[in-house]
């Protein structure tokens, strides 16, 4: 069963990622990511006139995962539509959790790396200090955050199911974490209703997280870490109960989408 | 004829994007969601950049989005469709079929300027100043040419590539980020300038930041413009080569199909 699991997400991996050459992966998880990561920090720099882009390099490390697992997972059930496979998987008769979470696997993992390596190019060309700074703590924040913009991501794949404009969907859902997960400009700059909302979507706890272990004090690190794990593993059931309750409308009505 | 041609790629053009959900995300939703991003990093930065930077910046994202994704993906999308073949082999000539459609989106997506710029005086109150008008609306004209040339560079590079989607992907960002569409490029390090400088959208965007403000040496404002049409009409020589190469090649090889 556990073997199966790694198979499965390795499949699916090898599914995305063998048209393109290594160099060309590494570019896709990596390269593009980190770029974006150098572009908002420039704005930072310029727009705040500040040359300390701590906050900023956190903020964006973090969000770099969002290639992998909002893009990446948000479009599975849309590309399991396009080459057909739908129905294998509504009809066939095994568990759909293990299979929706082995797809996520390897996601979940580039995501992990490609913020790790934010934060190491971000300590490399803008200067940011990291001594001083709990590295086993650091590196739980990013597992946290990972899991819970894992669960945010599979919860968007299946609105593949409702909707045929799931690129739409996807851009937009990143656009809006830009803005209310408080990588790029202090919440507090938010009227109460986004204030409200950026507690709701995944990664804002734990990039303030990130940034209190910057601090003498580390105060809420905990309960934010805590209300991170929470947030995802209510993303979690949310994903796990949606999908049962389509496939049970596939089952009745006989047909995959439900639009 | 040549004329009819155009004009009816143009509008079929512009009614084949606009149902596409992407095209729609990067027209109507990417304006919106990157000037109020912007405006809340620039905030405290000082009214001047708002129009300059907030709104030229937030629409001109806006506009290049909808460029990397449409009219650099359409020879891929005619592929898809099974109609490369036709539109190859059409009297009417391809290359004059491509500019059509790409000449469609670029007008099509100037609306992301115009609604960048609305979202800007509707939520935030943002005043409305254009210092030299007359001088904006030829930079303006001078920037869509470049847009069009440039994408037709694109467009050819693409043609027989299968990775087309990545190359799409990996050319948003970091032009946005090397022609300083939203800060100026002099806060680059000087080697990545130079760099910046060999790309005509970096003029097309000062000079249209120059108008905004008021244009004070106008000798300095043509000055510009003359080495932005320089350069463009370099971007236009290749993309003639490039054309031609191509040709030959798909004539030789008796084929249109990816590499």
């Amino acid at each position: 069963m556990i073997r199966r699991f790694f198979h499965q997400a390795y499949l699916y991996h090898k599914g995305r990622s063998a048209a393109f050459h290594a160099e060309e992966f590494i570019l896709m998880q990596l390269g593009y990511p980190l770029i974006s990561l150098i572009f908002y920090c420039l704005i930072a720099s310029y727009s705040f006139r500040t040359d300390n882009l701590t906050a900023w390099i956190i903020g964006n490390s973090f969000l770099l995962c969002t290639h992998a697992c909002i893009f990446g997972l948000g479009i599975v059930f849309d590309s399991e539509r396009y080459f057909g496979r739908l129905r294998s998987i509504l009809s066939a008769p095994c568990k759909k959790l293990p299979l929706i979470l082995a797809n996520g696997l390897y996601s979940a993992l580039f995501a992990m790396c490609a913020s790790g390596f934010g934060f190491l190019v971000g300590s490399l060309v803008f200067g940011v200090d990291f001594t001083g700074v709990n590295l086993a703590l650091a590196a739980l924040t990013i597992v946290c955050a990972m899991f819970s913009a894992t669960c945010f991501g599979l919860l968007l794949a299946m609105f593949g199911m409702i909707s045929d404009s799931m690129h739409f969907i996807l851009n937009l859902v990143n656009g809006l974490l830009m803005i209310f997960t408080g990588a790029e400009f202090p919440l507090s700059q938010l009227p109460a209703a986004g204030q409200l909302l950026a507690q709701i979507l995944p990664l804002t706890k734990s990039i303030a997280a990130m940034n209190l272990l910057f601090c003498p004090d580390r105060g809420n690190f905990w309960p934010l870490l805590a209300g991170e794990l929470a947030t995802g593993a209510v993303y979690a059931l949310l994903a796990w109960g949606f999908f049962g309750f389509v496939e049970r409308c596939a089952r009745r009505t006989g047909k995959f989408d439900l639009f | 004829m040549k004329l009819a041609v155009l004009y009816s790629t143009m509008v079929l053009q512009m009614k084949k994007s606009f149902v596409r959900p992407m095209f729609r995300f990067c027209l109507l939703a990417n304006p919106i969601l990157n000037t109020i991003l912007l405006y809340e990093m620039f905030r405290t930065a000082g009214e001047e950049s708002f129009l300059a930077y907030v709104v030229l910046g937030a629409g001109l994202m806006g506009l290049w989005s909808c460029i990397c994704f449409s009219s650099a993906g359409d020879i891929n999308r005619e592929r898809y469709s099974g109609t490369l073949a036709l539109i190859f082999a059409t009297p009417a000539s391809f290359p004059l079929i491509i500019l059509g459609k790409i000449i469609g989106n670029t007008l099509l997506s100037l609306l992301s300027l115009l609604i960048s710029l609305v979202t800007a005086v509707l939520l935030f109150r943002v005043p409305l100043s254009i210092g030299s008008p007359l001088l904006f609306l030829a930079a303006l004209a001078g920037t869509v040419t470049c847009f069009v040339v440039i994408s037709s560079v694109i467009a050819c590079l693409l043609t027989l590539s299968r990775k087309t989607e990545l190359y799409m992907n990996c050319l948003e960002i970091p032009i946005i980020l090397l022609c300083g569409f939203v800060f100026p490029v002099s806060i680059l390090p000087p080697a990545v300038q130079a760099l910046s400088r060999a790309l005509s959208p970096t003029y097309a965007i000062e000079l249209l930041r120059m108008s905004l403000y008021g244009v004070t040496d106008l000798r300095l404002f043509w000055e510009k413009f003359g080495i932005m049409l320089a350069i463009t009409a370099l971007y236009a020589i290749l993309s003639g080569l490039l054309y031609r190469r191509i040709d030959r090649r798909v004539r030789i090889a008796a084929t249109l199909e990816v590499a």
